[in-house]
């Protein structure tokens, strides 16, 4: 196989925005190619674009022919769009580098994009409720912050795990975010903040949750012999894993305070890589709530099993602490647009890797994780590693 | 065993899980293939509703439709048997929640749909 780089990466504003689903395409698709001045968008020979649900959002579907038309990109290799939930944008990435790594494709945008937000605040919601199980789960009224509830409430029964810890990762991220002009929340939150804030669902409140949030974000994956050419600082593609343990939360492991697919996932990504948790500098994990941060860093190996809260209590997962995590400020900080997701995790740890990363850089970051879920049970993990 | 017949025995205060032909696997909800063995044989189980609540949360932030009962729990359900479901929980005081704590199956009627739902031991 071929070794595959990110040469380029760019990212809209995340927030409520008034801008239509094609101004965030064009938005991210400037901000990449601004990055890589090299590439023109003809000089792409395939187009990716994670997008969830743009059918109801923007009653558009053929997503990846417009996007190609808006960016002047003319695939000849590769154009599809990836649906997989909140992790349509890293299972695009992981298109981009198979075509690539196999030498069916050379020069590769991936672009994440969804306009979440709607006029009714309430249809947002509702929309959102596609990603569970219609018969099953909607129909009792779940949603997504309830799901990951159920695993919140299992982690402080198992593990003495505290509404304190899940508020520090509030707190950790939202002021992260606070160094992110493209972050949805630039304020920052105190911990009396966090935990005066909203129940959502027990035990997590409103500063533990992402919001409902519009975004785009590119980045571009080249061939080595490419990158070679582009950039004397390319991040390579070192490793990556995806597994799955179901859908319908009742197929999952019977505990929900344990992802063991998550644990698969980078398992797979650290074998190929060959490397090991205590070698990750930066990582960006899917914080879509609190607790998913908390067993992120468990089944990641950053801590042992059920040490997650008091990893984030000793501030191991800040600056100065073992490893970074979500220094552009998470899924909570930045907001959630679901197929832009996963492709700004690797735009941000493109930027660290490169030491591009500004206020939030990592000193001498060498090797960044991110990891990106479709509910508890599916994760996709990506290593990256400069030169 | 169909969603309707699920359905419907779940209605009357029935809860029927699948049992494989082959490995003898229970599972619920129905499905088509099993879990363990991969076989497509099924016979219907009917389990005893007997349970404990494994996880629970209140949802007090909920999607319209559910926004007149908020506050109100869902709990996952881990049935005598060995399998386990997810279900709202009623008549159970927000308060006396706990995991652990002994629910009995419940179905929960409106109109012409039926839930499934848990209340007290």
């Amino acid at each position: 196989m071929r070794k595959v780089a990110l040469v380029g990466a760019g990212v809209s504003k995340f927030g409520v925005r008034k801008a239509t689903y094609r101004d965030l395409i064009w938005e991210a698709g400037k901000a990449c190619f601004d990055s890589v001045p090299g590439v023109r968008p003809k000089d792409l020979d395939g187009l990716v674009v994670g997008s969830v649900m743009p059918e109801r959002t923007a009653f558009q579907s053929h997503i990846s022919s417009l996007a190609a038309e808006a960016l002047g990109i003319r695939p000849s290799t590769l154009s599809a769009r990836t649906e997989h939930m909140c992790a349509s944008g890293t299972v695009g990435i992981r298109y981009a580098y198979a075509f690539i790594a196999a030498g069916l494709a050379d020069l590769v945008m991936v672009l994440g994009v969804e306009k979440l937000n709607q006029p009714q605040g309430e249809e947002a919601i509702l929309n959102m409720g596609t990603g569970v199980d219609r018969e099953w789960e909607a129909a009792f009224g779940l949603t997504a912050p309830p799901c990951f509830a159920l695993a919140a409430q299992r982690h402080m029964a198992e593990y003495g795990t505290t509404e304190q810890h899940f508020g520090l990762v509030g707190v950790k991220n939202h002021t992260h975010a606070s160094k992110n002009p493209n972050a949805h929340f630039q304020k920052g939150a105190t911990l009396d903040q966090v935990l005066g804030s909203r129940m959502i669902a027990s035990p997590l409140r409103l500063f533990m949750c992402s919001p409902i949030t519009d975004g785009a974000a590119a980045v571009i994956v080249a061939s080595e012999e490419r990158a070679r050419a582009l950039t004397d600082r390319p991040v390579w593609i070192r490793g990556t894993g995806q597994a799955l343990d179901g859908f319908q939360l009742t197929s999952l492991h019977e505990d929900y305070a344990h992802w063991p697919a998550l644990k698969r996932a980078g398992e797979a990504a650290y074998r190929m890589a060959g490397l090991e948790p205590k070698d990750v500098d930066v990582a960006e994990v899917h914080d879509c709530f609190a607790i998913a941060e908390i067993i992120a860093y468990e089944e990641l190996g950053f801590c042992k099993k059920g040490e997650g809260g008091a990893f984030v209590e000793a501030g191991r997962s800040d600056y100065g602490g073992d490893v970074v995590v979500n220094p552009r400020g998470g899924l909570m900080g930045c907001g959630h647009p679901l197929g832009a997701t996963g492709v700004a995790q690797a735009a941000e740890v493109w930027a660290q890797l490169r030491g591009e990363a500004g206020a939030r850089q990592v000193p001498d970051a060498a090797v960044g994780v991110t990891h990106n879920n479709s509910g508890m049970g599916e994760h996709v993990v990506m290593i990256y590693g400069r030169e | 065993m169909t969603l309707k017949s699920f359905f419907e025995g779940a209605r009357d205060g029935r809860l029927t899980a699948v049992r494989c032909t082959a490995c003898g696997g229970l599972a619920i909800p129905p499905k088509e293939f099993c879990p363990a063995c991969g076989k497509r044989g099924w016979q219907a189980a009917p389990l005893s509703g007997s349970g404990t609540i494994a996880s629970y949360t209140v949802i007090r932030v909920a999607p319209r439709k559910f926004a007149p009962e908020a506050p109100y729990a869902l709990a996952q359900v881990r049935l005598a048997e060995g399998v386990s479901i997810l279900g709202r929980i009623v008549d159970v005081p927000l308060d006396r929640l706990a995991i652990g704590l002994a629910v009995k199956f419940h179905p929960l009627v409106r109109g012409d749909q039926t839930g499934i739902a848990f209340g007290p031991a």
